[in-house]
Protein backbone atom coordinates (compact mmCIF):
# COMPACT_ATOMS: atom_id res chain seq x y z
CA UNK A 1 0.00 0.00 0.00
CA UNK A 2 2.65 2.26 0.88
CA UNK A 3 4.40 1.56 -2.48
CA UNK A 4 1.17 2.18 -4.40
CA UNK A 5 0.72 5.69 -2.49
CA UNK A 6 3.98 6.41 -3.12
CA UNK A 7 4.26 5.89 -6.61
CA UNK A 8 1.13 7.82 -7.49
CA UNK A 9 2.22 10.81 -5.65
CA UNK A 10 5.24 10.13 -7.89
CA UNK A 11 3.07 9.92 -10.68
CA UNK A 12 0.92 12.96 -9.96
CA UNK A 13 4.80 14.85 -9.51
CA UNK A 14 5.62 14.21 -12.98
CA UNK A 15 2.80 14.46 -14.58
CA UNK A 16 2.61 18.04 -12.98
CA UNK A 17 5.84 19.25 -13.88
CA UNK A 18 4.73 18.13 -17.23
CA UNK A 19 2.10 19.92 -17.31
CA UNK A 20 3.05 22.92 -15.55
CA UNK A 21 3.32 26.31 -17.49
CA UNK A 22 6.72 26.85 -18.81
CA UNK A 23 9.10 28.36 -15.10
CA UNK A 24 8.79 31.98 -15.43
CA UNK A 25 10.10 34.76 -12.92
CA UNK A 26 8.59 35.67 -9.56
CA UNK A 27 6.72 38.78 -11.34
CA UNK A 28 3.58 40.10 -10.90
CA UNK A 29 1.24 39.21 -14.09
CA UNK A 30 -1.49 41.72 -13.98
CA UNK A 31 1.73 44.74 -13.55
CA UNK A 32 2.82 42.74 -16.79
CA UNK A 33 -0.19 43.00 -18.82
CA UNK A 34 0.16 46.73 -18.30
CA UNK A 35 3.71 46.50 -19.33
CA UNK A 36 2.83 44.72 -22.23
CA UNK A 37 0.46 47.37 -23.28
CA UNK A 38 3.37 49.88 -22.82
CA UNK A 39 6.40 48.30 -23.79
CA UNK A 40 5.03 45.46 -26.38
CA UNK A 41 1.31 45.87 -27.92
CA UNK A 42 1.90 48.05 -30.74
CA UNK A 43 4.11 45.58 -32.43
CA UNK A 44 2.98 42.18 -30.79
CA UNK A 45 0.13 40.57 -29.69
CA UNK A 46 -1.15 37.53 -27.29
CA UNK A 47 -3.57 36.25 -29.30
CA UNK A 48 -2.78 32.82 -30.69
CA UNK A 49 -2.34 32.86 -34.70
CA UNK A 50 -2.56 37.15 -34.69
CA UNK A 51 0.76 38.53 -35.91
CA UNK A 52 1.27 42.34 -36.12
CA UNK A 53 4.98 43.53 -37.36
CA UNK A 54 6.11 41.42 -34.63
CA UNK A 55 4.75 37.46 -34.58
CA UNK A 56 2.22 36.57 -31.89
CA UNK A 57 3.53 35.91 -28.69
CA UNK A 58 0.71 33.29 -27.23
CA UNK A 59 2.66 30.71 -25.71
CA UNK A 60 6.56 32.33 -26.08
CA UNK A 61 7.54 31.42 -22.73
CA UNK A 62 9.04 28.13 -23.77
CA UNK A 63 9.18 28.48 -27.31
CA UNK A 64 11.85 27.69 -30.50
CA UNK A 65 12.68 31.05 -31.31
CA UNK A 66 11.85 31.69 -35.44
CA UNK A 67 8.92 28.70 -34.71
CA UNK A 68 5.55 30.54 -36.06
CA UNK A 69 5.00 29.02 -39.77
CA UNK A 70 3.46 32.20 -41.15
CA UNK A 71 5.56 34.81 -39.97
CA UNK A 72 8.57 36.60 -42.03
CA UNK A 73 11.65 36.13 -39.92
CA UNK A 74 14.57 37.66 -39.96
CA UNK A 75 17.61 35.76 -40.97
CA UNK A 76 19.09 36.60 -38.16
CA UNK A 77 16.83 35.00 -35.71
CA UNK A 78 15.99 32.15 -38.04
CA UNK A 79 19.84 31.24 -37.70
CA UNK A 80 19.59 30.73 -33.68
CA UNK A 81 18.65 27.39 -33.94
CA UNK A 82 19.50 26.61 -30.70
CA UNK A 83 17.28 29.86 -28.99
CA UNK A 84 14.41 28.73 -26.87
CA UNK A 85 12.60 31.45 -25.21
CA UNK A 86 12.70 30.39 -22.09
CA UNK A 87 12.14 32.87 -18.77
CA UNK A 88 15.97 33.40 -18.51
CA UNK A 89 16.31 33.92 -21.91
CA UNK A 90 13.58 36.40 -22.61
CA UNK A 91 15.20 38.20 -19.71
CA UNK A 92 18.36 38.39 -20.84
CA UNK A 93 16.94 39.52 -24.71
CA UNK A 94 15.13 42.11 -23.38
CA UNK A 95 17.16 43.97 -21.07
CA UNK A 96 19.43 45.07 -23.45
CA UNK A 97 19.15 46.93 -27.19
CA UNK A 98 17.52 43.49 -28.99
CA UNK A 99 19.95 44.92 -32.07
CA UNK A 100 22.69 43.73 -29.56
CA UNK A 101 21.66 41.01 -28.42
CA UNK A 102 20.69 39.67 -31.94
CA UNK A 103 22.39 41.46 -34.83
CA UNK A 104 20.51 41.98 -38.11
CA UNK A 105 17.12 41.38 -35.97
CA UNK A 106 14.20 43.16 -37.73
CA UNK A 107 13.32 43.52 -34.16
CA UNK A 108 13.71 47.68 -32.96
CA UNK A 109 13.47 47.86 -29.16
CA UNK A 110 15.78 49.61 -26.97
CA UNK A 111 15.59 46.99 -23.69
CA UNK A 112 13.81 47.40 -20.47
CA UNK A 113 15.94 48.64 -17.92
CA UNK A 114 13.24 48.45 -14.82
CA UNK A 115 14.17 44.35 -13.69
CA UNK A 116 10.66 44.78 -11.81
CA UNK A 117 9.02 45.63 -14.69
CA UNK A 118 10.68 43.07 -16.87
CA UNK A 119 10.26 40.27 -14.25
CA UNK A 120 6.30 41.34 -14.26
CA UNK A 121 6.50 41.07 -18.21
CA UNK A 122 7.63 37.90 -18.53
CA UNK A 123 5.79 36.37 -15.33
CA UNK A 124 2.73 37.76 -17.71
CA UNK A 125 3.73 36.23 -20.77
CA UNK A 126 4.16 33.05 -19.13
CA UNK A 127 0.43 33.12 -18.21
CA UNK A 128 -0.17 33.17 -22.09
CA UNK A 129 -0.67 29.42 -23.48
CA UNK B 1 -11.93 68.41 -40.88
CA UNK B 2 -12.51 71.84 -39.93
CA UNK B 3 -12.93 74.14 -42.88
CA UNK B 4 -12.93 77.62 -41.79
CA UNK B 5 -11.43 81.13 -42.84
CA UNK B 6 -13.47 82.51 -44.64
CA UNK B 7 -12.21 85.09 -46.48
CA UNK B 8 -7.89 85.69 -47.38
CA UNK B 9 -7.74 89.51 -46.61
CA UNK B 10 -6.94 90.68 -50.19
CA UNK B 11 -10.81 91.22 -51.06
CA UNK B 12 -13.05 92.44 -48.80
CA UNK B 13 -15.53 90.12 -47.04
CA UNK B 14 -19.52 90.20 -47.57
CA UNK B 15 -21.84 88.17 -45.65
CA UNK B 16 -22.99 86.20 -48.37
CA UNK B 17 -19.34 84.48 -48.32
CA UNK B 18 -19.39 84.53 -44.80
CA UNK B 19 -22.05 82.17 -44.73
CA UNK B 20 -21.41 79.86 -47.63
CA UNK B 21 -17.94 79.37 -46.19
CA UNK B 22 -19.90 78.40 -42.78
CA UNK B 23 -22.15 76.24 -44.28
CA UNK B 24 -18.92 74.40 -45.63
CA UNK B 25 -17.31 74.19 -42.50
CA UNK B 26 -20.30 73.12 -40.86
CA UNK B 27 -20.38 70.30 -43.35
CA UNK B 28 -17.35 69.11 -42.98
CA UNK B 29 -16.90 69.72 -39.71
CA UNK B 30 -17.76 65.61 -38.75
CA UNK B 31 -15.39 64.20 -41.91
CA UNK B 32 -12.32 64.95 -43.27
CA UNK B 33 -10.92 61.58 -41.88
CA UNK B 34 -7.97 59.75 -42.51
CA UNK B 35 -9.24 56.72 -41.18
CA UNK B 36 -7.48 54.07 -43.27
CA UNK B 37 -8.15 50.27 -42.10
CA UNK B 38 -6.05 49.52 -45.36
CA UNK B 39 -3.00 50.62 -43.18
CA UNK B 40 -4.23 47.91 -40.67
CA UNK B 41 -5.11 45.30 -42.76
CA UNK B 42 -1.10 46.19 -44.30
CA UNK B 43 0.48 45.84 -40.62
CA UNK B 44 -1.88 43.66 -39.01
CA UNK B 45 -2.32 46.50 -36.36
CA UNK B 46 -5.38 47.49 -34.92
CA UNK B 47 -6.51 51.53 -35.71
CA UNK B 48 -5.90 52.25 -31.70
CA UNK B 49 -2.15 51.14 -32.27
CA UNK B 50 -1.48 54.29 -34.15
CA UNK B 51 -4.81 56.21 -33.58
CA UNK B 52 -5.34 57.27 -29.56
CA UNK B 53 -9.32 56.80 -30.36
CA UNK B 54 -8.97 53.76 -32.48
CA UNK B 55 -9.99 55.80 -35.47
CA UNK B 56 -7.95 58.07 -37.48
CA UNK B 57 -10.27 61.17 -38.40
CA UNK B 58 -13.50 63.51 -37.64
CA UNK B 59 -13.31 66.85 -35.16
CA UNK B 60 -10.86 65.21 -33.30
CA UNK B 61 -8.48 64.65 -36.23
CA UNK B 62 -6.37 61.95 -36.40
CA UNK B 63 -4.65 62.08 -32.60
CA UNK B 64 -1.67 59.77 -33.87
CA UNK B 65 0.50 57.65 -31.20
CA UNK B 66 3.95 58.00 -31.30
CA UNK B 67 3.82 54.58 -33.09
CA UNK B 68 1.66 56.36 -35.74
CA UNK B 69 3.67 58.82 -36.01
CA UNK B 70 6.70 56.44 -36.93
CA UNK B 71 4.73 54.91 -39.32
CA UNK B 72 3.94 58.46 -41.05
CA UNK B 73 7.72 59.00 -40.96
CA UNK B 74 8.07 55.55 -42.25
CA UNK B 75 6.71 56.24 -45.80
CA UNK B 76 3.54 54.17 -44.20
CA UNK B 77 5.93 50.86 -45.21
CA UNK B 78 5.75 48.64 -42.40
CA UNK B 79 4.47 45.54 -42.90
CA UNK B 80 3.51 41.76 -40.88
CA UNK B 81 5.68 40.65 -44.08
CA UNK B 82 2.20 38.29 -44.87
CA UNK B 83 1.55 38.63 -48.20
CA UNK B 84 0.79 42.05 -50.43
CA UNK B 85 -2.57 43.39 -49.65
CA UNK B 86 -4.77 45.81 -51.61
CA UNK B 87 -4.20 49.59 -50.47
CA UNK B 88 -7.71 50.53 -50.84
CA UNK B 89 -10.29 51.92 -48.19
CA UNK B 90 -13.53 53.91 -48.25
CA UNK B 91 -14.80 56.03 -45.87
CA UNK B 92 -18.78 56.92 -45.25
CA UNK B 93 -20.37 59.88 -43.67
CA UNK B 94 -23.67 60.89 -42.81
CA UNK B 95 -23.97 64.03 -40.26
CA UNK B 96 -26.79 65.70 -38.96
CA UNK B 97 -26.04 69.35 -39.17
CA UNK B 98 -28.14 71.87 -36.74
CA UNK B 99 -26.94 75.54 -37.30
CA UNK B 100 -27.99 78.16 -34.86
CA UNK B 101 -29.56 79.96 -37.78
CA UNK B 102 -31.07 78.22 -40.94
CA UNK B 103 -32.27 74.70 -41.68
CA UNK B 104 -31.30 71.24 -39.81
CA UNK B 105 -29.88 68.89 -42.38
CA UNK B 106 -29.21 64.82 -42.08
CA UNK B 107 -27.50 63.52 -45.18
CA UNK B 108 -24.34 61.99 -46.35
CA UNK B 109 -22.25 64.47 -45.81
CA UNK B 110 -19.04 62.76 -47.58
CA UNK B 111 -17.48 59.95 -49.11
CA UNK B 112 -13.93 58.86 -49.55
CA UNK B 113 -11.45 56.94 -51.44
CA UNK B 114 -7.97 55.87 -50.29
CA UNK B 115 -4.97 54.84 -51.73
CA UNK B 116 -2.91 53.96 -49.17
CA UNK B 117 -0.25 51.81 -48.51
CA UNK B 118 3.55 50.23 -49.19
CA UNK B 119 5.00 49.41 -52.54
CA UNK B 120 7.70 47.91 -51.20
CA UNK B 121 10.14 48.48 -48.27
CA UNK B 122 11.14 52.21 -49.28
CA UNK B 123 8.09 53.01 -51.26
CA UNK B 124 4.69 53.55 -49.85
CA UNK B 125 1.87 56.64 -49.76
CA UNK B 126 -1.28 57.78 -48.94
CA UNK B 127 -3.71 59.14 -51.76
CA UNK B 128 -7.32 60.80 -50.61
CA UNK B 129 -9.90 61.35 -52.85
CA UNK B 130 -12.86 62.98 -51.42
CA UNK B 131 -16.59 63.75 -52.12
CA UNK B 132 -18.06 66.48 -50.70
CA UNK B 133 -21.86 66.97 -50.87
CA UNK B 134 -22.85 70.12 -52.09
CA UNK B 135 -26.53 69.75 -52.84
CA UNK B 136 -29.66 67.73 -52.98
CA UNK B 137 -28.02 64.40 -54.05
CA UNK B 138 -24.57 65.98 -55.78
CA UNK B 139 -21.22 65.66 -54.77
CA UNK B 140 -18.29 67.42 -55.89
CA UNK B 141 -15.46 64.98 -55.90
CA UNK B 142 -11.62 66.49 -54.89
CA UNK B 143 -8.08 64.80 -54.83
CA UNK B 144 -7.74 66.12 -51.14
CA UNK B 145 -4.25 64.86 -50.24
CA UNK B 146 -1.13 62.85 -51.89
CA UNK B 147 1.86 62.24 -49.68
CA UNK B 148 4.17 60.00 -51.79
CA UNK B 149 6.90 58.88 -49.77
CA UNK B 150 10.68 57.33 -50.71
CA UNK B 151 12.30 56.44 -47.17
CA UNK B 152 16.08 54.48 -46.50
CA UNK B 153 15.44 53.16 -43.20
CA UNK B 154 18.01 51.87 -40.31
CA UNK B 155 21.01 54.14 -41.77
CA UNK B 156 23.95 54.53 -39.19
CA UNK B 157 25.53 58.43 -39.06
CA UNK B 158 27.69 59.35 -36.01
CA UNK B 159 26.95 56.09 -34.76
CA UNK B 160 23.52 56.88 -34.12
CA UNK B 161 19.94 55.63 -36.18
CA UNK B 162 19.39 57.71 -39.19
CA UNK B 163 16.29 57.69 -41.41
CA UNK B 164 16.09 59.75 -44.63
CA UNK B 165 13.03 60.15 -46.39
CA UNK B 166 11.62 62.02 -49.68
CA UNK B 167 7.66 63.29 -49.91
CA UNK B 168 5.88 64.41 -52.72
CA UNK B 169 2.97 65.92 -51.14
CA UNK B 170 0.04 68.32 -52.05
CA UNK B 171 -0.29 70.41 -48.66
CA UNK B 172 2.36 71.81 -46.69
CA UNK B 173 1.91 70.85 -43.17
CA UNK B 174 0.22 67.43 -44.22
CA UNK B 175 3.44 65.51 -43.97
CA UNK B 176 4.28 66.68 -40.66
CA UNK B 177 5.67 64.30 -38.48
CA UNK B 178 4.52 66.19 -35.34
CA UNK B 179 0.55 65.76 -36.13
CA UNK B 180 1.16 69.18 -34.68
CA UNK B 181 0.01 71.71 -37.80
CA UNK B 182 -3.43 71.73 -39.39
CA UNK B 183 -2.80 70.44 -42.43
CA UNK B 184 -2.10 67.15 -40.44
CA UNK B 185 -4.37 67.58 -37.41
CA UNK B 186 -7.23 68.71 -39.68
CA UNK B 187 -8.31 71.72 -36.90
CA UNK B 188 -7.72 75.12 -37.97
CA UNK B 189 -8.54 78.53 -36.49
CA UNK B 190 -11.55 80.17 -38.55
CA UNK B 191 -11.79 83.75 -39.39
CA UNK B 192 -11.56 86.23 -42.41
CA UNK B 193 -7.51 86.05 -42.18
CA UNK B 194 -5.08 83.04 -41.84
CA UNK B 195 -1.80 81.97 -42.44
CA UNK B 196 -0.70 80.23 -45.40
CA UNK B 197 -0.23 77.06 -43.21
CA UNK B 198 -3.82 77.19 -42.21
CA UNK B 199 -4.98 74.52 -44.59
CA UNK B 200 -7.92 75.74 -44.70
CA UNK B 201 -7.92 79.02 -45.09
CA UNK B 202 -9.37 80.58 -48.42
CA UNK B 203 -6.99 80.78 -50.97
CA UNK B 204 -4.52 78.85 -48.99
CA UNK B 205 -2.10 76.34 -51.03
CA UNK B 206 -3.45 73.41 -49.10
CA UNK B 207 -4.53 70.55 -51.99
CA UNK B 208 -3.99 73.09 -54.57
CA UNK B 209 -0.35 72.90 -54.64
CA UNK B 210 2.39 70.46 -55.55
CA UNK B 211 5.91 70.10 -53.76
CA UNK B 212 8.68 67.81 -52.33
CA UNK B 213 10.16 67.80 -49.16
CA UNK B 214 13.82 65.93 -48.04
CA UNK B 215 13.76 65.11 -44.45
CA UNK B 216 15.22 62.82 -42.32
CA UNK B 217 15.18 61.77 -38.78
CA UNK B 218 18.68 61.11 -36.51
CA UNK B 219 18.74 59.30 -33.37
CA UNK B 220 15.04 58.98 -33.33
CA UNK B 221 14.49 62.17 -31.87
CA UNK B 222 15.67 65.00 -33.90
CA UNK B 223 13.74 65.46 -36.99
CA UNK B 224 14.70 67.97 -39.99
CA UNK B 225 13.20 68.62 -42.79
CA UNK B 226 13.45 71.41 -46.02
CA UNK B 227 11.28 71.35 -49.43
CA UNK B 228 9.42 73.31 -51.89
CA UNK B 229 6.21 74.04 -53.26
CA UNK B 230 4.78 75.14 -56.37
CA UNK B 231 0.86 76.21 -57.01
CA UNK B 232 -1.09 73.58 -59.66
CA UNK B 233 -2.17 76.07 -62.93
CA UNK B 234 -5.52 76.97 -62.43
CA UNK B 235 -6.78 74.49 -65.33
CA UNK B 236 -5.37 71.72 -63.50
CA UNK B 237 -6.90 72.73 -59.92
CA UNK B 238 -10.41 72.73 -62.04
CA UNK B 239 -9.55 69.67 -63.62
CA UNK B 240 -9.18 68.08 -59.86
CA UNK B 241 -12.16 69.34 -58.39
CA UNK B 242 -11.49 72.82 -56.97
CA UNK B 243 -13.26 75.68 -57.88
CA UNK B 244 -10.95 78.03 -59.44
CA UNK B 245 -12.02 81.07 -57.36
CA UNK B 246 -9.67 79.37 -54.06
CA UNK B 247 -6.56 79.71 -56.28
CA UNK B 248 -3.74 80.41 -53.80
CA UNK B 249 -2.29 82.31 -56.55
CA UNK B 250 1.34 82.05 -58.26
CA UNK B 251 3.84 81.12 -55.95
CA UNK B 252 6.87 81.27 -56.57
CA UNK B 253 10.30 81.22 -54.43
CA UNK B 254 8.42 79.06 -51.84
CA UNK B 255 10.68 77.35 -49.06
CA UNK B 256 8.88 75.13 -46.47
CA UNK B 257 11.04 74.35 -43.29
CA UNK B 258 10.47 72.03 -40.15
CA UNK B 259 12.41 71.55 -37.09
CA UNK B 260 11.22 68.99 -34.20
CA UNK B 261 12.77 67.15 -30.99
CA UNK B 262 10.55 64.36 -30.28
CA UNK B 263 11.11 61.96 -26.96
CA UNK B 264 9.10 58.77 -26.84
CA UNK B 265 9.01 57.75 -23.44
CA UNK B 266 6.83 54.35 -24.02
CA UNK B 267 3.89 56.26 -21.97
CA UNK B 268 4.58 60.00 -22.24
CA UNK B 269 5.72 61.68 -25.35
CA UNK B 270 6.50 64.58 -25.78
CA UNK B 271 7.46 67.03 -29.00
CA UNK B 272 8.39 70.45 -29.87
CA UNK B 273 8.92 72.16 -33.50
CA UNK B 274 9.39 74.91 -35.31
CA UNK B 275 7.86 75.52 -38.76
CA UNK B 276 8.78 78.33 -41.50
CA UNK B 277 7.14 78.68 -44.88
CA UNK B 278 8.16 81.66 -47.04
CA UNK B 279 7.00 82.54 -50.62
CA UNK B 280 6.06 84.95 -53.38
CA UNK B 281 2.67 85.04 -54.39
CA UNK B 282 1.21 86.45 -57.63
CA UNK B 283 -2.67 86.68 -56.86
CA UNK B 284 -4.57 87.08 -59.28
CA UNK B 285 -2.23 85.89 -61.65
CA UNK B 286 -2.40 88.55 -63.83
CA UNK B 287 1.49 89.60 -64.04
CA UNK B 288 0.74 92.18 -61.84
CA UNK B 289 2.53 92.77 -58.44
CA UNK B 290 3.96 90.10 -55.75
CA UNK B 291 2.79 89.65 -52.07
CA UNK B 292 5.80 89.13 -50.19
CA UNK B 293 4.62 86.00 -47.91
CA UNK B 294 6.34 84.87 -44.09
CA UNK B 295 5.28 82.14 -42.45
CA UNK B 296 6.91 81.27 -38.98
CA UNK B 297 5.31 79.09 -36.20
CA UNK B 298 6.66 76.69 -33.35
CA UNK B 299 4.46 74.30 -31.79
CA UNK B 300 5.07 71.68 -28.40
CA UNK B 301 2.42 68.87 -28.05
CA UNK B 302 2.42 66.42 -24.85
CA UNK B 303 0.74 62.61 -24.99
CA UNK B 304 0.26 60.90 -21.72
CA UNK B 305 -0.50 56.93 -22.76
CA UNK B 306 0.15 54.70 -19.93
CA UNK B 307 -1.59 51.52 -20.59
CA UNK B 308 -3.73 52.64 -22.67
CA UNK B 309 -6.61 52.98 -20.23
CA UNK B 310 -6.53 56.94 -19.79
CA UNK B 311 -4.71 59.05 -22.65
CA UNK B 312 -4.07 62.47 -22.66
CA UNK B 313 -3.27 64.72 -25.52
CA UNK B 314 -2.93 67.93 -25.52
CA UNK B 315 -0.90 70.24 -28.33
CA UNK B 316 -0.58 74.31 -29.45
CA UNK B 317 0.82 75.60 -31.97
CA UNK B 318 1.21 79.29 -32.98
CA UNK B 319 2.35 80.55 -36.64
CA UNK B 320 2.41 84.37 -37.21
CA UNK B 321 2.47 85.36 -40.94
CA UNK B 322 3.91 88.12 -42.16
CA UNK B 323 2.62 89.62 -45.20
CA UNK B 324 4.00 92.18 -47.45
CA UNK B 325 1.19 93.22 -50.07
CA UNK B 326 2.31 94.11 -53.61
CA UNK B 327 -0.27 96.32 -54.01
CA UNK B 328 -2.89 98.84 -51.93
CA UNK B 329 -6.34 99.60 -53.28
CA UNK B 330 -8.86 102.35 -52.31
CA UNK B 331 -11.53 101.31 -50.27
CA UNK B 332 -14.79 101.28 -52.12
CA UNK B 333 -16.65 103.69 -50.03
CA UNK B 334 -14.01 106.19 -49.38
CA UNK B 335 -11.30 106.65 -52.44
CA UNK B 336 -8.68 108.82 -50.33
CA UNK B 337 -8.59 105.73 -48.10
CA UNK B 338 -6.38 102.95 -49.02
CA UNK B 339 -5.28 100.12 -47.61
CA UNK B 340 -2.07 98.94 -45.55
CA UNK B 341 0.81 98.00 -47.66
CA UNK B 342 2.02 95.74 -44.58
CA UNK B 343 0.04 93.24 -42.43
CA UNK B 344 -0.01 90.16 -40.62
CA UNK B 345 -1.82 86.86 -39.40
CA UNK B 346 -1.87 84.66 -36.40
CA UNK B 347 -2.88 81.51 -36.04
CA UNK B 348 -2.94 79.52 -32.61
CA UNK B 349 -4.52 76.57 -31.75
CA UNK B 350 -4.87 74.66 -28.49
CA UNK B 351 -6.28 71.28 -28.28
CA UNK B 352 -6.93 68.68 -25.39
CA UNK B 353 -8.09 65.32 -25.59
CA UNK B 354 -9.12 62.51 -23.34
CA UNK B 355 -9.83 58.93 -24.27
CA UNK B 356 -10.94 56.36 -21.92
CA UNK B 357 -10.24 52.75 -23.14
CA UNK B 358 -9.37 53.97 -26.58
CA UNK B 359 -13.14 54.02 -27.42
CA UNK B 360 -14.93 56.75 -25.35
CA UNK B 361 -13.19 60.45 -25.66
CA UNK B 362 -13.71 64.28 -25.77
CA UNK B 363 -11.96 67.04 -27.66
CA UNK B 364 -11.75 70.45 -26.81
CA UNK B 365 -10.04 73.02 -29.17
CA UNK B 366 -9.44 76.91 -28.47
CA UNK B 367 -9.01 78.42 -31.89
CA UNK B 368 -7.85 82.03 -32.05
CA UNK B 369 -6.99 83.75 -36.00
CA UNK B 370 -5.56 87.27 -35.45
CA UNK B 371 -4.11 89.82 -37.94
CA UNK B 372 -3.51 93.53 -38.01
CA UNK B 373 -5.71 96.05 -38.32
CA UNK B 374 -6.83 97.32 -41.52
CA UNK B 375 -9.93 99.59 -41.91
CA UNK B 376 -9.98 98.29 -46.24
CA UNK B 377 -9.01 94.92 -46.37
CA UNK B 378 -11.17 93.88 -43.15
CA UNK B 379 -14.37 96.37 -43.67
CA UNK B 380 -16.50 96.98 -41.97
CA UNK B 381 -14.66 96.86 -38.62
CA UNK B 382 -11.18 97.23 -39.64
CA UNK B 383 -10.09 94.00 -37.56
CA UNK B 384 -9.86 90.31 -38.69
CA UNK B 385 -10.14 89.15 -34.96
CA UNK B 386 -12.14 85.98 -34.87
CA UNK B 387 -12.38 83.52 -31.57
CA UNK B 388 -13.98 79.82 -31.92
CA UNK B 389 -14.46 76.73 -29.87
CA UNK B 390 -14.67 73.51 -30.89
CA UNK B 391 -15.99 70.79 -28.15
CA UNK B 392 -16.65 67.35 -29.78
CA UNK B 393 -17.38 63.89 -27.82
CA UNK B 394 -17.18 60.24 -29.86
CA UNK B 395 -17.42 56.92 -29.31
CA UNK B 396 -15.50 54.30 -31.45
CA UNK B 397 -16.38 50.10 -30.36
CA UNK B 398 -13.90 48.63 -32.94
CA UNK B 399 -10.62 49.02 -33.75
CA UNK B 400 -8.98 47.61 -30.74
CA UNK B 401 -6.75 44.43 -30.33
CA UNK B 402 -9.82 42.69 -28.85
CA UNK B 403 -12.26 43.90 -30.95
CA UNK B 404 -14.40 41.46 -33.01
CA UNK B 405 -14.06 43.66 -36.00
CA UNK B 406 -10.02 44.87 -36.64
CA UNK B 407 -9.69 46.37 -40.17
CA UNK B 408 -13.23 47.83 -40.58
CA UNK B 409 -14.30 50.30 -38.11
CA UNK B 410 -17.45 53.44 -37.05
CA UNK B 411 -17.04 56.45 -34.99
CA UNK B 412 -20.20 58.26 -33.45
CA UNK B 413 -19.69 61.86 -32.81
CA UNK B 414 -21.04 64.91 -31.53
CA UNK B 415 -19.74 68.24 -32.64
CA UNK B 416 -20.12 71.91 -31.54
CA UNK B 417 -18.77 74.73 -33.19
CA UNK B 418 -19.13 78.06 -31.40
CA UNK B 419 -17.97 81.59 -31.98
CA UNK B 420 -17.62 84.30 -29.38
CA UNK B 421 -15.52 86.70 -31.87
CA UNK B 422 -16.14 87.38 -35.08
CA UNK B 423 -14.49 90.67 -37.31
CA UNK B 424 -13.28 91.69 -34.53
CA UNK B 425 -16.53 91.83 -32.65
CA UNK B 426 -18.52 90.12 -30.14
CA UNK B 427 -21.80 91.42 -31.66
CA UNK B 428 -23.20 92.94 -34.69
CA UNK B 429 -19.88 91.80 -36.78
CA UNK B 430 -21.15 93.46 -39.77
CA UNK B 431 -21.65 96.77 -38.18
CA UNK B 432 -25.50 96.63 -38.95
CA UNK B 433 -27.20 100.19 -38.64
CA UNK B 434 -29.62 100.55 -35.46
CA UNK B 435 -32.83 99.45 -36.41
CA UNK B 436 -31.82 96.61 -38.93
CA UNK B 437 -30.90 92.98 -37.95
CA UNK B 438 -27.76 92.62 -36.67
CA UNK B 439 -25.63 89.50 -36.52
CA UNK B 440 -23.81 88.25 -33.77
CA UNK B 441 -20.71 85.64 -33.80
CA UNK B 442 -22.95 83.14 -32.42
CA UNK B 443 -25.41 83.22 -35.20
CA UNK B 444 -22.43 80.89 -37.15
CA UNK B 445 -22.39 78.33 -34.05
CA UNK B 446 -23.42 74.64 -35.25
CA UNK B 447 -24.25 71.56 -33.50
CA UNK B 448 -23.86 68.42 -35.38
CA UNK B 449 -24.01 64.49 -35.22
CA UNK B 450 -21.87 61.78 -37.19
CA UNK B 451 -21.61 58.78 -38.01
CA UNK B 452 -18.23 57.86 -40.10
CA UNK B 453 -17.52 54.55 -41.47
CA UNK B 454 -14.38 52.86 -42.47
CA UNK B 455 -13.74 49.40 -44.35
Amino acid sequence: MTKLILGISAAVLVLGWMLAPPPALAGDAAAGADVFKKECSECHTTKEGRNKKGPSLFGIVGRKAASIPDFNYSDALRARTDWVWTADKLHWYLSQPVKQANPGTKMKYDGLDDPKALDDLITYLGTNH
Amino acid sequence: MLSTTIHRATRRPRPWQLWCALALLLLLASGGAQAVPAYARQTGSSCADCHAAAYGGGPGGPMLTPYGLRFKMGGYTDTDGNGTKIPVSMQLTETHSAPAKGDSTTNLSEGDLYLAGRVSDNVGGFVKVEADRTGHNTYNTVLRNVDLRFVAKELKFAGKELLLGVSVNNMPGFDDPLNALSASNTISPAGVTGTLLNFSASNAPASRVIGATVYALFDTNWYGEVGTYKSMPTSLQDNLGFNVAGDPGKLSDTGYFRFAYMKDMKSQYFSAGLVGLTTKRELPRNGGPKDDINDLGYDVSYQYLGNREHIVQLSYSNILEKRKYGSTFASPSDPTLFSRSRGNAHDQTLTATYIFKQSYGVTVSHLLSTGSPDPVRYTPNGDPDTTANLISVFWVPFGKDDSYIRWGNLKLSATWFRFTKFNGATSNIFAAPVGTPMTNPGDFNAFSVAASLAF
